[in-house]
């Protein structure tokens, strides 16, 4: 590039403005993209909120697993409480169907087997079937959080009624 | 060209019609072009970066204006309530104008598409190479065709009652009026430069004065029913 | 330190993976500069050197730049703007508050592509103006002027349609009233109406369509047309440089007469 003869450490007029011009656009620049990231991730989501009320406990049967296909969860009665289980398959992403003849959670797509506890029992699916969070409201219905992952078969990710 | 005549001739040629050039080739000469050597810069930068510096400041100035003003927006489409008045964006009011005046067959169609096609035809009409000023020639001729356009046209506005294009059109006669009295000799620049001024310049000014005068009237003087108001009077 | 980043670019720029992509490299010779225009695709749409007269400010006023400069930015503007936008009938309105008031930046974004959008209309006018008194329509221009008209009446085409876009009061009635007046052309008129509309009345197809020529239809063509636009400009000998001009020229020989005001024979 062409450089004037400076001395030592002094900076040509054409250094100075060239610094000068290329650090500013720098600064436009990062500030453009942040400020461009920003816009492009969204603050407000138009989608359903991923808590379900499932409704009242009593309409699931002890040792019951019931699949509500509109929001992707099982609701599983067992000895030790109410859970919940995400019927979406972690291979990728098909709902997942209770076999209560079997004894299992099946998935269509690539065969990916699943006990009602949603350990894996074969398939190409990679990981459990998550656990989702359960509560319940003051009514008494019960609560599935969607977006929240509770341990597997931990104490706290059951609910006792 | 080997026969003895002197020199080989072009056609003839009517030169404000499409110049050519005219090559006389004397025998045992070669044509020779003087050429003339224009001082010429590179591209990059020269070019570039000006358009770029124009451009940055052009980006500035809207971006301030971004930050400081908001776009419009008024209350959800409602197809069973019209707003009173309903205006077209700013560079259709001119058009809008003129729709209160004539029925939409004109105002709407026939003019702008006839200034359309004048405006794609202007260059190739009988290009005046020379530029001369419009009266500086055949002026008493040019005077009486000037008198029937301008009376025919202001006549014709005046029936329709508009006042609006009227004025434009009455202080541009009045120019090109002074401008026949003038000539390369006369006192003031002003008038030397009115005398030298071509047809086409008249007729793109006239058509740029309506333009804003029209315009203008439409944004600001124009409210409910389109009715007259004065710009401080409302909306 | 800010001789090794000079150093380090300087190697980056010697790699072969730097030199496959740049074939010329940067430099202020001469012939480098030539090749920066002629050896780039977008670029070499340009001549590699221009008439100095061509560069004068008073000459032009830059106005044809600026006016490229408004469409870069309403494309840059407008894409994002499509991210949030939905062209359907009320939701349009929905987002273009969404717009306004929660999406970040959303309401510089909007004020920027609408400003603009005014700017790029009255420039257009400016540059037509300008580009007709100075007489640089003349021949061998002739069709450069015409592919202006035809750029002018896509600028306006152009905002006519992003007009409708916000689906406000504003949009919904100067759309109408506008496509009344398309009905209005003899014989064609309710035809032309109803297929700007994609219906009877400015509705949800309307939109669409709109939305369609406003986004992709236009734009690829004002492109097509600006590149065509530039190239003629370079075939025709370059930006009109008044007094350099062949027929000046030949009028200044034949007579050395001037006007009174001091300036050749010709119009400004």
């Amino acid at each position: 590039m062409d450089e004037e003869k400076t001395t030592g450490k002094d900076l040509s007029r054409r250094q100075f403005f060239t610094k000068l011009g290329l650090g500013s656009m720098s600064i436009a620049a990062a500030g453009s993209v942040a400020f461009a990231y920003q816009y492009l991730e969204p603050n407000v989501l138009y989608e359903p909120s991923p808590v379900v009320n499932a409704g009242k406990p009593d309409r699931y049967p002890l040792d019951s697993v019931t699949l509500d296909v509109n929001s992707g969860i099982y609701i599983i009665h067992s000895q030790e409480g109410f859970f919940s289980v995400s019927a979406v398959c972690t291979h990728l992403g098909c709902l997942t169907a209770w076999k209560p003849e079997l004894n299992m959670i099946a998935c269509p797509c690539h065969g990916s087997k699943f006990q009602r506890n949603g350990a894996k029992i074969e398939g190409p699916a990679p990981k459990p079937l998550p656990w989702k969070r359960v509560w319940l409201n003051d009514d008494g219905d019960l609560l599935v959080d969607r977006s929240t992952d509770v341990p597997a078969l931990a104490r706290d990710s059951f609910v006792r009624v | 060209m080997a026969d003895s005549k002197d020199f080989v001739a072009g056609v003839d040629s009517n030169a404000k019609k499409s110049p050519r050039r005219i090559v006389f080739i004397t025998r045992r000469t070669s044509a020779q072009v003087k050429a003339e050597t224009e001082e010429q810069v590179q591209t990059f930068p020269e070019v570039l970066f000006r358009a770029a510096v124009a451009i940055e400041v052009l980006a500035v100035i809207l971006v301030w204006t971004a930050l400081m003003f908001n776009a419009p927006l008024e209350g959800l489409a409602d197809p069973s309530h019209t707003p009173n008045p309903a205006k077209a964006p700013w560079y259709f009011l001119g058009l809008q104008e003129m729709l209160h005046y004539f029925p939409p067959v004109v105002a709407g169609v026939l003019v702008p598409g006839l200034v359309v096609m004048a405006l794609i035809v202007i260059p190739y009409f009988k290009v005046n190479i020379e530029a001369d000023g419009l009266f500086l020639k055949d002026r008493q001729k040019r005077l009486r065709i000037f008198y029937v356009v301008a009376i025919g046209l202001s006549l014709f506005l005046l029936a329709f009652k508009v006042y609006a294009a009227l004025v434009p059109t009455l202080i541009m006669a009045g120019l090109m009026l002074l401008a026949s009295q003038c000539s390369s000799q006369s006192a003031s620049p002003f008038r030397r430069y009115l005398a030298a001024r071509p047809l086409s310049y008249w007729v793109m000014t006239w058509f740029l004065f309506e333009l804003v005068v029209l315009t203008a009237i439409g944004t600001f003087f124009r409210g409910p029913g389109w009715s007259f108001i004065w710009p401080w009077q409302g909306s | 330190m800010a001789k090794t980043v000079d150093q380090y670019f300087n190697d980056v720029c010697e790699t072969r993976v730097w030199r496959s992509i740049f074939r010329s490299g940067t430099g202020s010779s001469t012939l480098k500069r030539a090749l920066a225009i002629q050896q780039n695709v977008f670029l070499h749409l340009f001549s590699t050197k221009v008439r100095t007269r061509m560069l004068s400010f008073s000459a032009t006023w830059y106005l044809g730049t600026l006016t490229l400069g408004t469409f870069l930015i309403l494309v840059a503007t407008g894409i994002p703007l499509m991210l949030y936008y939905h062209p359907s009938v009320p939701q349009a309105y929905a987002d273009t508050k969404d717009l306004q008031f929660v999406v970040s930046s959303g309401m510089f974004l909007r004020n920027l592509h609408r400003w603009s959008a005014h700017a790029m209309v009255f420039l257009v006018f400016a540059h037509m103006f300008k580009v007709f008194y100075r007489g640089a329509y003349r021949p061998p221009r002739e069709f450069n002027w015409v592919i202006g008209v035809v750029l002018l009446l896509i600028t306006l085409l152009l905002s006519y349609t992003g007009y409708l876009l916000p689906w406000d009061q504003l949009a919904y009635w100067a759309i109408t009233v506008g496509s009344n007046i398309a009905s209005a052309v003899p014989v064609m008129g309710e035809k032309i109406h109803f297929l700007l509309l994609g219906g009877n009345a400015v509705n949800a197809n309307a939109l669409l369509r709109f939305y369609v020529l406003h986004c992709m239809i236009l734009p690829l063509t004002a492109m097509f047309f600006v590149a065509i636009h530039f190239w003629r400009i370079r075939k025709d000998g370059g930006l009109y440089a008044h007094s350099s001009e062949p027929s000046v020229l030949r009028a200044n020989e034949e007579s050395k007469t001037l006007t009174a005001s001091g300036n050749p024979k010709e119009a400004k």
